[in-house]
């Protein structure tokens, strides 16, 4: 070791140990808020670790090692029981809940027995090297650097976007939610047990709701785009007083504020952190190695789409790949939808036309097991989806398009189209963690996947480019591509063509065949009746929760009950006919 | 009966801190946690007018409110307005308030010391009134009568003035608020002095009930004021005042029956409770639906 590292190791070990275990602690805030979820129970789960190792060590004598594991593993259980009631909750919700557990931790140790209350438990052998507490750094970085391009870490960003589009993309949210929370359970709790046999004391007052803020502070001002960002954030807060100490600044009021005041700076001008500084002083090259967010997709020909054929109606007896019986959707005393039968065969379009509060978001929100039907039954292929989640829908074969996209802004074109191939797409991350060499070609498969997706839907160019920078009629269509790569039976557009014009609208007809011709099952909900009458097979139109036409779109646009509901009974004057119908 | 009286008297300055929170919540459905540090300086402004300068109190307590007010403004000025319009405003917005919350209190550090201060014992006016069967002082008569005053005065202000009128308008969508010729802006800086004119007089309020002022003293309050307005339902004025005489009676009654270290803990025991079987807390309302 050269000299002056020595030197430094001897003269500031404990803030080098620090250091370490305040990234730990970093990281495992780092690992809710990757999925979204703002969690301040990590003091908490510390909290559980430390006192259950320390007295591990004291009353019970067992090794080191088997402490630290005891005490991990307690801390992720209490996370995962924590996390079974409270990730229902979102937001605000979920941090206060969870700032009440952590006070509820806090109370509890002050009045225990075995906690030693109030004044703590001393003296705690000092196990924890240096070597411990870097081995368990360096451990977690490689765990999140692993992470981020695998199926898992796809999920967790997808989740943190838009909790509702990734369940309707096949990912069970619940799961993944439960995974990032006791994870950053035992993570806490790791940090909690090595504190503890570092500090030889330990007190309730460590755990405390201060220590949740800190802990947050770690990861937000280290930034959230990369597994860098814990280490810098926790590395950086921790050396600020030492800094601060070595420029003569003194303890008391001024150094509060000056980290109140640099906190402020970073958050005002550095939204991304210093991870976020660091993507700009890195040279590319050497970004691009540690970047674990660019997706390469295998190399060769993107295949060509299919010319648009005709697609032909399909008969009456062709096998249906959802079935509709009796459906009905009551919210409050409102029937948005009133005994809906029909059933949705395979190989055809079906339009879905009805004036504006027909129900045809409802009935497309309860074929995808967003919302459950109040009556009736839904048969996707042989399953009742009666009481299924969406994501368990999206797993049967049916994907989905939003009347609002609701892409994940963030992410790249490519990696939402990935998302959207979850169903498809293999479990990568315990692989990607042993470096198994078909994992690399499983990813590279499914990104060559989503390339032909974008391809087809005119987006080739467009794949690295964040969807939120994406033009509208471009997003609509991405959105398209996301619900495509699942390789879906049934496709449900709902309203692609909203705000199009009609040459877009016309691209868009195109497009539609050109996805009918690759095998794929379409229901189409619009309000473009032009479009529809082009596009589909078939046409079922919904007026007041009712169907009240089913059949080719020819004779569907003659019959007198449709023309009745879209221009009105007076139907026929021209100055009533302009608007289109009642609202 | 002497526990209720006690228990409402407490519960008001909770409500009337958690006002401020939910207000602020409410309207633009932003978290600040400097609302403790407002607290804090709001005792502290109320001393320094009350002892330093030798003031009535009822002076002191105006004084306080109006230090409340301008602090607000400034809190909106450098820790929210520079973050609207970022994608990320909610959740920058609860960090950059945290970074307000340190600097204010480290500025009172510095300003006042880290000492316990209090008024002299004269300072209050005596005299007890017993009122079938439980006993209250004058000075804490006051205290209520001031809080539930600048309670009511809030939810009429909601409701029934053209501030109000505009604050509502905002909560709903601020964009149309905007469109329809609200000035945004404007209403947001009012809605931050008038929260942290609440959290200042819940501050000096305090003060004088318990006559100890700490630099600290913001930090306890803040967490009962998050399980107030979650208890009340988030955004709701009328749910914070009822949420915040209900941990007031929670905690004197756990005080008396089960014990005075474990009263922290029932009361975030009831703030779970809450939040897993009505999210929405008592009086808030059911989101609608997202797609």
């Amino acid at each position: 070791m050269p000299g002056f590292l020595e030197e430094l190791l001897r003269g500031y070990q404990s803030a080098v140990v620090f250091v370490g275990i305040n990234g730990i602690l970093a990281f495992s805030m780092y690992a809710v808020l990757i999925a979204g979820q703002l969690s301040l129970a990590q003091a908490g789960f510390a909290s559980i670790a430390a006192y259950t190792s320390a007295v591990l060590t004291m009353e019970a004598g067992l090794p080191f090692p088997v402490v630290l594991v005891i005490g991990m593993a307690v801390a992720a259980g209490a996370a995962l029981l924590l996390g079974l009631p409270v990730l229902r909750l979102r937001g605000v919700f979920l941090a206060i809940a969870t700032i009440g557990f952590g006070e509820v931790v806090r109370i509890t140790a002050l009045n225990l027995d075995v906690t030693g209350g109030a004044i703590g438990l001393r003296p705690i052998p000092r196990l924890t090297q240096l070597w411990h507490v870097y081995l368990a750094l360096g451990t977690c970085a490689y765990l999140f650097w692993r992470m981020r391009p695998s199926r898992l870490g796809r999920s967790l960003a997808a989740l943190k976007e838009d909790e509702v589009a990734a369940r309707a993309m096949g990912i069970d949210t619940v799961r993944v939610k439960l995974f990032a929370f006791t994870l950053s359970g035992a993570l806490a709790g790791l940090a909690g047990a090595l504190f503890a046999h570092y500090a030889r004391f330990i007190s309730p007052g460590e755990f405390g709701f201060e220590r949740a803020v800190e802990t947050l502070l770690f990861a937000i001002v280290g930034g959230l785009g990369h597994w860098l960002g814990p280490i810098l954030g926790g590395g950086f807060l921790t050396l600020l007083p030492e800094l601060q100490r070595e420029l003569g600044i003194e303890a008391g009021w001024l150094r509060p504020a000056l980290n109140g005041t640099l906190l402020l700076l970073v958050i005002l001008f550095l939204p991304s952190g210093l991870v976020g500084v660091g993507r700009r002083i890195v040279p590319a090259g050497l970004r691009h190695r540690l970047d674990v967010s660019s997706v390469q997709p295998a190399d060769g020909p993107t295949e060509r789409a299919p010319e648009p054929a005709e697609i032909p109606a399909v008969a009456g007896d062709a096998p249906a790949v959802a079935v509709l019986s009796g459906v009905g959707k009551d919210y409050g005393g409102v029937h948005a939808l009133r005994d809906v039968s029909c059933a949705i065969r395979s190989g055809e379009i079906l339009g879905l036309i009805g004036p504006n509060g027909a129900g045809k978001t409802t009935l497309v929100n309860v074929l995808t097991g967003l919302t459950a039907a109040t009556s009736g039954t839904v048969v996707v292929g042989d399953t009742d989806i009666g009481g299924l989640t969406a994501d368990r829908v999206n797993a049967l074969g049916v994907s989905r398009t939003f009347q609002q996209t609701k892409l994940f802004a963030n992410l790249s074109a490519i990696e939402n189209v990935m998302v959207g191939g979850h169903r498809v797409a293999v479990a990568t991350f315990l692989a990607r963690l042993a470096f198994l060499p078909w994992t690399r070609r499983r990813e590279r498969e499914h990104a060559a996947r989503a390339d032909r997706c974008l391809a087809l839907v005119g987006l080739a160019g467009q794949s690295g480019a964040p969807a939120a920078s994406l033009s509208y009629g471009d997003r609509r269509r991405l959105e398209i591509a996301r619900g495509l790569c699942a390789e879906p039976d049934l496709l449900v557009l709902d309203e692609p063509a909203a705000g199009m014009n009609h040459v877009e609208a016309a691209a868009l007809g195109t497009l539609i065949r050109q996805v009918a011709a690759l095998g794929v099952t379409v229901l189409l909900i619009e309000h473009n009746v032009g479009l529809v009458m082009d596009t589909c097979t078939r046409v079922v139109v919904l007026n007041f929760g009712e169907v009240i036409a089913d059949g080719a779109p020819a004779t569907v646009a003659r019959d007198p009950e449709v023309v009745r509901a879209y221009l009105g009974d007076a139907a026929g004057r021209p100055d009533h006919a302009e608007h289109g119908g009642p609202e | 009966m002497q526990q209720v009286v006690n228990g409402v008297f407490l519960g008001s300055i909770y409500a009337l801190f958690a006002m401020g929170y939910t207000l602020v919540f409410g309207v633009l459905h932003q978290l600040n946690l400097a609302h403790q540090a407002v607290f804090m300086l709001g005792a502290f402004a109320g001393w320094f007018i009350g002892v330093t300068l030798g003031m009535p109190l009822w002076a002191a307590v105006i004084g306080a409110i109006a230090a409340g007010a301008l602090l607000g403004l400034g809190i909106e000025r450098v820790a929210f307005a520079p973050l609207r319009n970022r994608p990320d405003s909610h959740f920058a917005g609860l960090i950059s308030s945290i970074a307000l919350s340190i600097i204010l209190v480290a500025v009172g550090l510095g300003v006042f010391g880290p000492d316990t201060v209090r008024f002299p014992p004269d300072a209050f006016p005596g005299g007890r009134l017993v009122v079938a069967g439980a006993s209250i002082s004058v000075l804490q008569l006051a205290i209520l009568i001031v809080a539930v005053g600048l309670m009511l005065g809030l939810d009429w202000m909601v409701r029934s003035t053209r501030l109000g009128r505009a604050m509502r308008a905002i909560a709903e969508n601020d964009r149309a608020a905007r469109l329809l010729g609200v000035d945004v802006e404007r209403v947001t800086m009012a809605t931050y002095m008038l929260s942290s004119a609440l959290g200042a007089a819940a501050g000096v309020l305090f003060a004088l009930a318990f006559n100890s002022i700490r630099v600290e003293m913001g930090l306890g309050i803040e967490l009962k004021g998050l399980a107030v307005i979650i208890v009340g339902g988030l955004g709701s004025v009328p749910g914070a005042m009822i949420g915040g005489i209900l941990l007031g009676l929670v905690e004197v009654g756990t005080v008396a029956f089960i014990g005075s270290s474990w009263r922290d803990a029932i009361a975030f025991t009831l703030l779970f409770a809450v939040l897993l079987l009505r999210p929405q807390g008592l009086l808030g309302r059911v989101r609608v639906r997202e797609v």
